[in-house]
């Protein structure tokens, strides 16, 4: 649905400094009805990234692909939502007012931005302050709202840069479902994010870069799986207590055994199972995965 | 292809967004308080306090709109980029073309509502003092606002190039000579060198000539002028209006948004 061909972005700063290049040669995909995980620390070129999406600067070279979502520019952004990092709007309108402003835009018949903002807004918990001037909302309602208008002419490609960023945790997991309650719907949603347990939690697919290269792209399962450790941990119940051993998987089958004969009662046997964080950041040195 | 409806959409918004905001409320203080030194002067004037009102009602009207026309105008791209609220409109099926026209079409919304609240109470008070009727008054309220388009025009262009103080210095500079340039072409200073006159014509060819929308002497001196001066200020206010638009729509579509 959304993919990247060899983009590379540099900025020229002026002629006392030296340009700087942001991204390197990156080359991904997003594919249809999946949500994708864009990973990197700060400055890694995520932000360049959507914005050399979103058409907001031209890349230096390669160039950016939508599949299946129209020939013409105004084809194409009709079924693409947009939330960009920290989002800003008019502070005299009101939240309402927003939505309809940008809803009409995407040629949305005003009766059904109504009924759209009369289903989502309950959901994204900013329905209580639609007529509020914007001046007047806290970060993280800006952050609703902002998600709310992204959605608001039912797009089929959802792209958020750093879309729970500035929201408290229950916030962040009310966002998160919301996310998945798109995903279920059909979308498409292409996520930026520097929270690796975020990705971890929806998504399907990872993208991650360093320092302006593409690192990682792939299954969350597929590089999870890659990096098991031969480790379990075995927890159990001996008097009255309960008590955990790490062993090796090859002598796993021994220790149970050898547990069981002594009449100890066993509670769980877990493999090892790295998050994302530890196979992208503890091991950042190595750049195998 | 340009969309009209996405023009008037963006444009029915940027109205919204300004009319709620305070600062023009001070603006129209400004204005109105002008309106009412206007009629205060205008009392104290022995002889022809219609001409005092009128004089001090256009000047008014003139003041106001290209304050208005600078301030909104220096603001009108530049807090759109800085504060990234550009980024939540054309993410939309929207061309920056259209989202220019839209914000500048808002904004000459505003300078309407402006001119026409400050100019019914300018033409209440001349008419209260005695004036007559007199159809170069209404050109001139006409023609202030086709030179506050211009003005507005010419900051948009400048806070492209530039940054907000400096668009707003070179668009009061632009405006002040784009009156001053024609006092100076005739000067026999300037009458005795053909170069300096060919300087001054090549400055009137490109640099806006503001001094072509006043009609205010021939008011107070009640002079007739030609209906073909009439048509040629339409016609040159249209001309160079286009021509920066189609500058600003150049520039701003290859405008790095970062």
């Amino acid at each position: 649905m959304l993919k990247f061909n060899n983009i590379t972005k540099v900025f020229d700063t002026d002629i006392f400094t030296k340009s700087f290049t942001a991204l390197e040669k990156v080359s991904f995909e997003v594919e249809k009805n999946t949500v994708v995980g864009f990973l990197g620390a700060n400055g890694a070129g995520k932000t360049s990234s959507l914005k050399i999406a979103m058409e907001f600067i031209p890349p230096s070279k390669g160039e950016v692909e939508y599949i299946g979502l129209g020939s013409t520019r105004k084809e194409i952004f009709s079924k693409v939502g947009y939330l960009p990092e920290r989002p800003y709007f008019y502070p005299s309108l009101t939240g309402r007012e927003f939505c309809l402003y940008v809803g009409s835009l995407c040629d949305v018949p005003s009766k059904i931005l109504k009924e759209v903002i009369l289903k989502w807004a309950p959901k994204f918990r900013i329905d209580f302050a639609l007529d509020r001037q914007i001046r007047n909302y806290s970060k993280g309602m800006l952050q609703r709202l902002g998600f709310l208008s992204t959605i608001i002419h039912d797009p089929e490609l959802i792209i958020l840069d750093e879309p729970l960023s500035g929201v408290d945790p229950l916030g962040r997991k009310e966002l998160k479902d919301i996310i998945v309650e798109i995903h279920q719907q059909g979308k498409t949603v292409f996520f930026s994010s520097h929270i690796i347990s975020d990705v971890e939690d929806i998504c399907e697919k990872v993208i991650f870069l360093k320092e302006g290269k593409l690192h990682y792209e792939g299954k969350v399962d597929m590089i999870i799986n890659k990096n098991l450790k031969p480790f379990s941990t075995i927890r159990y119940m001996r008097n009255d207590q309960v008590e955990s051993i790490e062993v090796k998987d090859s002598e796993k089958q021994a220790t149970i055994k050898e547990l069981i004969e002594h009449n100890v009662n066993i509670i769980s046997v877990n493999q090892h199972k790295p998050t994302l964080e530890e196979i992208f950041y503890k091991t950042k040195n190595d750049d195998r995965y | 292809m340009i969309d009209i409806k996405k023009i008037l959409i963006i444009s029915r918004f940027t109205l919204m967004e300004i009319l709620k905001s305070k600062i023009l409320y001070n603006i129209l203080f400004l204005g109105l308080g002008l309106v009412v030194i206007t009629f205060v002067a205008h009392q104290f004037t022995y002889g022809a306090p219609q001409r005092v009102a009128i004089d001090f009602g256009l000047g008014a009207l003139s003041l106001s709109s290209i304050a208005i026309a600078i301030f909104f105008g220096a603001n009108l791209l530049k807090k759109e980029i800085e504060s990234r609220t550009i980024y939540m409109i054309i993410s939309r099926p929207v061309s920056r073309v259209e989202f220019i026209l839209g914000k500048l079409l808002g904004l000459i919304g505003v300078l309407t509502m402006n001119i026409s609240i400050l100019a019914s109470l300018s033409l209440l008070v001349y008419f209260i003092s005695g004036g007559n009727f007199d159809s170069l008054i209404g050109w001139q309220i006409f023609f202030i606002f086709l030179e506050a388009i211009v003005v507005l025009l010419v900051i948009t262009l400048l806070s492209l190039l530039t940054n907000q103080v400096l668009s707003i210095l070179f668009t009061i500079f632009l405006y002040i000579s784009g009156y001053a340039i024609h006092e100076v072409s005739s000067l026999s200073f300037v009458l005795n060198r053909v170069w300096l006159q060919k300087a001054i014509n090549l400055y009137d060819f490109v640099l806006p000539g503001f001094y072509r929308f006043n009609l205010k002497d021939h008011i107070l001196y009640e002079s007739n002028i030609g209906g073909a001066n009439l048509a040629a200020t339409l016609s040159y206010s249209f001309v160079y209006s286009l021509a920066l638009l189609l500058i600003i729509a150049y520039l701003f579509k290859r405008k790095s948004l970062d």
